[in-house]
C-alpha cells in the first residue's frame, strides 16, 4: 500500500490533490456554518422553553407571603424578565458563551458550577460505553463473521436481535439483577469519582456503561459481521491466504481495516446519543449526573438550571456529531459525512 | 406496473409468520388500550397488605407489587395511557414531517436546503431531555412531555418521505405522465404518493416503537403521572426499589415493553421486505439519485484520473 502511494505521488498529480484539499476545507467550513446556525436554533428553542413557562419565577423565589406585586415587579426587573424575549435571549446567550449560565432560583448556586460537578459522571459512563461497545461489538462481529453459518454465528445473531429490542434502561435492570442483586459482584448504585481510587470508580461505572453499550454493541456486531463476510469473500483475501500469510494477520490487517467503515459510522452516530442515553443509566443506577439534575430542576421548575443543562447537552451532542461526521467523511470518502 | 401484478402490500405482508405474530400481539395491545381497565381482573389501585411481593399465582397471575396491588391489573389499566401518548407523538411527527418531506422536493432548492438543515438540527437533539424540560415549562403531564418527542420525530418522517419522493419523482413513468399532460398535483397524488406511502408506513411502525419506548422511559422516570396512576414504566420503576425482595418483578413490565416494541419493529421489517421499500427506511444525508444523468460527482472523476 505504501509503495502504491509513493508511485502515484508524482508532481503531475498535485492539482487534483490540491482540489481535494480545497474540497475538504470547504466541507469543514460549510460544516462550521451549519454548526453555528444549528447551535443558535437549538439554544433559542431552549431559551424560549423557559420563557414559555407560565410559572412566575419572581413570585416563586419570594415565596407566598413576600410576593407583593411591587416586590415581584422589582425582582423581575433585577432578573431582566421584564424585557422582550429576543433581548432576554441575547443577554442570556452572551453570558452563556462566557460560561455564565445564571444562578439557580432556589439554591443560588451558579448553574455552570452544578453542571461542571455532574458532567464527569455522564462523560465517564459514555466514554466507558463506547470502549465497551467497540470491544464487545467488534469481537462478537468478527467471531460471527469468521465462523459464519456455524452455531457461534447463529448465537451471536440471535443475541444481537434480542438485545437491540431491549431499551437501555431494561438492559440496565437486567444487569443490576444479574451482577449486583444475585451475584453481589458489583455495586448496584451510587458513584465515586476517580479521585477516590481507580478501582472503585471503575466498579461504579462498569454496569451503567455496559447497559448503555450493549444495544450499540449489538448494532456494531451485526453491521461488522455483514461487511466482514463480504470482504472475506474477496479475491485479495484468497490471494493473501494462497501466499501463506497467517490468518490472524489477514483478518486484522486486510479484512477488518476494510470492513470497519459502516460499523464505525454506526458508532460515531451513536456516541452523542449515548451522552443523552446516560440519563437512562443514571435513573437505573441512581447516579448523580446531568439527567438527575434536569429531573430535579424540572420538578421544582428551576428554569435557569433546566435551560443550562439543555444548552450544555445539546451543544455537546451537536458538536460531537459534527466532529464525528467530518472525521468519517474524510476517512471514508464514500460515507455521506457532510454536515451534522 | 399493471394492475394484475401489483399486490396489495397489506395482504402479502400477512403471509409472513413473523408479521402475523406481530399483528396478533399488536391487536392484543390495542384491545388492552381500549378495554384494559374494564377487563382487569382486579382493581389496579386496591392495596392488599396481606399479599406483598407475591410471585405469580392463580389469584394474582403476574404477582403483586410492594403494596400488594395486582401487577396484571396495573399493567392492563396502564396500557391506554402509554398507547395513546405514543400515538400522539407519532401523529405529530407524521403530520408535520411527511407532507413537508413530499412537498420539499417540489418547492425549490432554497426551501429544500433550509428544511434539510432544520431537520438536521432537530434530529441531533436528545428528545428525552427536551421532554423533561417541557414538563418544567408547560406543566407536568405526559401529553405535554410527548409534544417534543413528536416534534423531534418529524425530521425522521421528513427525511424518509423526501428520499422516497426524490427517487420516485425522477422515475421515467413520472416523466411520461408529465409528458402526457398530467397536472403536477395529479402526478404527485397518483404516481408519487402511492409509491411513497409504503415507506412512510414502515417509518410509522418504527417511530411508534421509538415513541412507545420514550413513553415507557418517561413514566419510568416519573414524568407526567401522579403516583397511584398505573403505567408500564411506573410499574417498572417501583419494582426497582425492591429488587432484594423480588428480583424477578421488573422482568414482567420489561418483557411487556420489549415484546410490544419488538412486534412493531418486526412488522416494519416484514413490510419493508415485502413492499420493497428497500433501504429507504434509513435517512440518507443527501441522496443523489439520478435516473438519466451520466454525470459523475467531482471527486469520483478525480479518482479515475488518478488511476489512469
Amino acid at each position: 500500500m505504501a509503495v502504491a502511494e509513493l508511485t502515484t505521488a508524482g508532481g503531475a498529480l498535485a492539482a487534483p490533490r490540491r482540489r481535494r484539499t480545497r474540497a475538504a476545507a470547504s466541507r469543514i467550513a460549510g460544516g462550521l456554518a451549519v454548526l453555528i446556525t444549528i447551535l443558535l436554533l437549538s439554544s433559542f428553542i431552549t431559551y424560549s422553553l423557559g420563557a414559555l413557562s407560565n410559572s412566575n419565577p419572581a413570585a416563586t423565589i419570594l415565596g407566598q407571603d413576600a410576593a407583593t406585586p411591587a416586590a415581584v415587579a422589582h425582582l423581575d426587573h433585577v432578573l431582566g424578565l421584564d424585557k422582550p424575549l429576543p433581548v432576554q435571549y441575547g443577554n442570556w446567550l452572551s453570558q452563556a458563551v462566557r460560561g455564565n449560565l445564571g444562578v439557580s432560583y432556589f439554591t443560588q448556586i451558579p448553574v455552570s458550577q452544578s453542571i461542571a460537578q455532574r458532567l464527569p459522571v455522564d462523560l465517564s459512563i459514555a466514554i466507558g460505553a463506547i470502549i465497551l461497545a467497540v470491544l464487545i461489538g467488534g469481537t462478537a462481529g468478527t467471531v460471527a463473521a469468521v465462523r459464519r453459518g456455524g452455531w457461534t454465528d447463529r448465537g451471536v445473531t440471535l443475541a444481537c436481535s434480542a438485545v437491540s429490542t431491549l431499551p437501555a434502561f431494561v438492559v440496565g435492570i437486567i444487569l443490576v439483577v444479574a451482577f449486583a442483586v444475585t451475584a453481589h459482584a458489583l455495586p448496584a448504585n451510587g458513584y465515586t469519582g476517580p479521585s477516590a481510587g481507580i478501582g472503585p470508580w471503575l466498579a461504579h461505572i462498569l454496569l451503567p456503561s455496559l447497559a448503555l453499550a450493549l444495544p450499540v454493541a449489538a448494532d456494531v456486531a451485526r453491521q461488522l459481521r455483514t461487511s466482514l463476510v463480504s470482504v472475506l469473500e474477496q479475491n485479495y483475501i484468497t490471494g493473501a491466504r494462497v501466499r501463506g500469510l497467517p490468518y490472524r494477520r489477514i483478518l486484522i490487517r486486510h479484512a477488518l481495516r476494510n470492513a470497519a467503515g459502516p460499523a464505525l459510522t454506526i458508532l460515531g452516530n451513536d456516541f452523542p446519543l449515548m451522552l443523552a442515553g446516560a440519563v437512562a443509566a443514571e435513573a437505573v443506577f441512581s447516579l448523580p449526573g446531568l439527567g438527575q439534575l434536569l429531573l430535579e430542576s424540572a420538578q421544582t421548575r428551576d428554569i435557569p438550571v433546566v435551560q443550562g443543562v439543555l444548552l450544555v447537552v445539546s451543544t455537546f451532542v451537536i458538536v460531537i456529531n459534527l466532529l464525528v461526521n467530518t472525521a468519517l467523511g474524510l476517512l471514508y470518502r464514500s460515507a455521506d459525512g457532510v454536515g451534522v | 406496473m399493471t394492475r394484475t401484478t401489483r399486490r396489495a402490500p397489506g395482504s402479502s405482508v400477512l403471509r409472513l409468520p413473523s408479521a402475523r405474530i406481530a399483528v396478533a400481539i399488536l391487536a392484543v395491545i390495542v384491545s388492552l388500550a381500549i378495554f384494559g381497565s374494564t377487563l382487569a381482573p382486579q382493581s389496579p389501585l386496591a392495596i392488599d397488605a396481606g399479599a406483598l411481593y407475591k410471585g405469580p399465582s392463580l389469584h394474582h397471575l403476574l404477582g403483586t407489587d410492594y403494596l400488594g396491588r395486582d401487577v396484571l391489573s396495573r399493567l392492563m389499566a396502564g396500557t391506554r395511557l402509554s398507547v395513546l401518548t405514543a400515538f400522539e407523538a407519532v401523529a405529530i411527527g407524521l403530520v408535520i414531517g411527511a407532507p413537508l418531506g413530499v412537498a420539499t422536493v417540489f418547492l425549490g432548492r432554497w426551501f429544500d436546503f433550509s428544511a434539510n438543515r432544520v431537520a438536521d438540527a432537530l434530529m441531533t437533539l436528545p428528545s428525552i431531555f427536551f421532554a423533561v424540560a417541557v414538563t418544567a415549562a408547560l406543566g407536568n403531564g405526559l401529553v405535554q412531555a410527548m409534544l417534543p418527542v413528536g416534534i423531534l420525530l418529524a425530521p425522521v418522517f421528513f427525511r424518509v418521505s423526501r428520499a422516497a419522493t426524490l427517487e420516485f419523482s425522477r422515475a421515467q413513468y413520472v416523466e411520461a405522465a408529465e409528458l402526457l399532460g398530467g397536472s403536477k398535483l395529479h402526478v404527485i397524488r397518483v404516481h408519487v404518493l402511492r409509491k411513497v406511502l409504503p415507506t412512510i408506513a414502515v417509518t410509522t411502525a418504527t417511530a411508534a416503537a421509538g415513541a412507545l419506548l420514550a413513553v415507557s422511559f418517561l413514566t419510568f422516570l416519573g414524568i407526567g403521572v401522579q403516583p397511584p396512576t398505573p403505567t408500564w414504566g411506573g410499574v417498572l420503576s417501583s419494582d426497582l426499589d425492591y429488587l432484594n425482595l423480588a428480583p424477578w418483578a421488573p422482568f414482567i413490565p420489561g418483557a411487556l415493553i420489549a415484546i410490544t416494541v419488538g412486534a412493531l419493529n418486526a412488522l416494519a421489517d416484514a413490510y419493508r421486505d415485502r413492499a420493497g421499500a428497500g433501504e429507504l427506511h434509513s435517512p440518507v444525508a443527501d441522496p443523489v439519485i439520478k435516473t438519466h444523468s451520466t454525470l459523475q460527482p467531482l471527486e469520483a472523476a478525480d479518482d479515475r484520473q488518478t488511476a489512469a
